[in-house]
């Protein structure tokens, strides 16, 4: 090997810095999720709502089969924008990760713990051998159990099912259930943030600045005042629209939408796709305005 | 019957039903657990539980080999529903069930799997993982008793209104003679439209309620 290649050799391993402390495969990393189209995910005061752009490159692709947005668990859903093979092994660890919580806890695992945990295995992938980073980033949103009831009203002994063979949690129908939404980014380096609002893909940064004015008016010190589901999703999809410049109008073709919030009273499904009735109204009212 | 009390282990000595109707499935058992069948420790234990939407199982045998399958069953359930279109079917569910046990190096189960996906079915699981499907399926220490019964008293064409009732008894004259049976009674019925769980402190309260026809249910002539 002679001198120069190997003064190159630390852009090809991952596993290497760069003089100056890089790591460039990670980075190449990164740069495949900004050529993916974009995902958004907002919180609003009544759960999170995760929207994405499908591309859909030929009238004759089923745009069913772009998968965008998976659900992982009950109450969390995984938004994806990168390479879609490497982002489906991360959906599949993410599902595997929240049945074995369940399995080895008795509990839904929580929005956080599930991002630090896919956050753990994707920096290893950045510091093993023989492996390389993937190229996809996800947006983990999810509602974590609410403060419970009063304590003072909280079921007493005798009502609990400390007596149950089984440990199937008793939902909570009487009372009404009260969640923590929860939104975070986990990027192919394997770090994880915390957001009120943010993007991954294509147009992240525009994206981002607009969510900014819209969630805080500009004013960073602001608190997001409670925001509906309904509003949530309208500005989740405008959001998205701001990088259609150069691509047909969003349609429910080519824009796919899930909210993480409570569902029916009757079931412990907190995680419901958005209808295309539901997309096509609220995209022509943004439309409209 | 499931004779490790020289272990101490706790087992549900039990008697569990499954029953096919016209329009669902019922599925129901006692609800003691005990040493051995001597020494009962509890008295309200579930043995009937859900473990996807539309389908339910009851067990007899060691409570932390149930208690544990019916964790490692749920979860591969929920996986199976998110990579596939969701709502297993009772046959998937059976398989899965079936193939956990087997893994098992000594399962001390006799499950009862039953639900309506897409049709009301029942699958009888024995210990070796055996699956086989049936109208009626009873398991546990109170079985002879419960099938004495059920041979009499089963009509594949009564709806899950009528079979309750039906459930309900052959439960109870099981608890009748079996020492190992008793105590209360959990019952889940199960239709198309949903699957709804009842748990009854007394054998007897539980034969009532079963015996009278729900308000909402449709009554069979």
């Amino acid at each position: 090997m002679n001198t120069s290649s190997r003064q190159q050799a630390y852009d090809r391993g991952h596993t290497i810095f760069s003089p100056d402390g890089r790591l460039y495969q990670v980075e190449y990393a990164r740069e495949a999720v900004e050529r993916g189209s974009p995902s958004v995910g907002v919180v609003t005061s009544e759960g999170v709502v995760l929207a994405a752009r499908k591309r859909v490159r030929s009238p004759l692709l089923e745009p069913d089969s772009v998968e965008k947005i998976h659900r992982v668990d009950e109450h969390l859903a995984v938004a994806t924008a990168g390479h879609a093979a490497d982002a489906r092994q991360l959906v599949e660890a993410a599902r595997k990760r929240c049945q074995q919580h369940r399995l080895q806890y008795g509990e839904p695992i929580g929005v956080s713990v599930l991002a630090s945990d896919l956050a753990d295995h994707i920096q290893e992938q950045t510091q093993s051998g023989g492996t390389r980073p993937y190229g996809a980033a996800v947006l983990v949103g999810g509602v974590d159990p609410g403060p419970g009831p009063d304590p003072d009203s909280s079921p007493t002994p005798d009502d609990r099912s400390a007596d149950e063979i089984e440990s199937e949690p008793e939902h909570e129908s009487a009372t009404e259930r009260t969640v923590q939404p929860a939104l975070y980014e986990v990027d192919p380096g394997g770090t994880f943030y915390g957001w009120r609002g943010t993007a991954i893909g294509d147009g992240t940064a525009e994206i981002r600045s607009f969510l900014e004015t819209e969630l805080d008016g500009g004013d960073s010190t602001a608190e997001t005042p409670s925001l509906t589901r309904d509003h949530g999703l309208s500005i989740a999809l405008d959001a998205l629209a701001t990088t259609a410049a150069d691509d047909r109008p969003l349609s429910p073709t080519t824009v796919t939408a899930r909210v993480l919030g409570p569902g029916p009273e009757s079931s412990s499904e907190q995680s419901t796709p958005v209808g295309d009735d539901e997309l096509e109204r609220v995209l022509a009212a943004l439309e409209s305005d | 019957m499931h004779g490790t009390d020289s272990d101490g282990i706790i087992t549900t000595g039990t008697t569990t039903v499954g029953l096919v109707g016209a329009d669902g499935v019922v599925l129901a058992a006692d609800s003691r657990a005990s040493l051995g069948g001597r020494f009962v420790t509890n008295r309200t234990a579930r043995k009937v539980v859900p473990v996807d939407d539309r389908t339910a199982l009851t067990f007899a045998g060691s409570v932390g080999d149930a208690q544990s399958f019916v964790r490692r069953l749920r979860a591969e359930l929920a996986l199976y529903d998110m990579d596939h279109e969701p709502g297993a079917s009772v046959d998937t569910a059976a398989t899965v069930a079936a193939d956990l046990i087997r893994r098992d190096p000594s399962p001390q189960l006799e499950l009862v799997l039953g639900g309506v996906a897409p049709e009301p079915t029942v699958y009888q699981i024995d210990p070796a993982g055996g699956v086989m499907d049936a109208p009626i399926a009873a398991s546990g220490s109170g079985m002879q008793l419960a099938y004495g019964y059920l041979e009499d008293a089963y009509d594949p064409e009564q709806s899950v209104a009528e079979l309750r009732a039906v459930a309900a008894m052959a439960v109870r004259n099981a608890t009748e003679r079996d020492t190992a049976s008793g105590d209360g009674m959990t019952i889940a019925t199960i239709t198309a439209d949903e699957l709804e769980r009842e748990q009854y402190d007394g054998i007897e309260r539980a034969v009532s309620a079963a015996t009278t026809q729900p308000a909402d249910s449709e009554v069979a002539r």
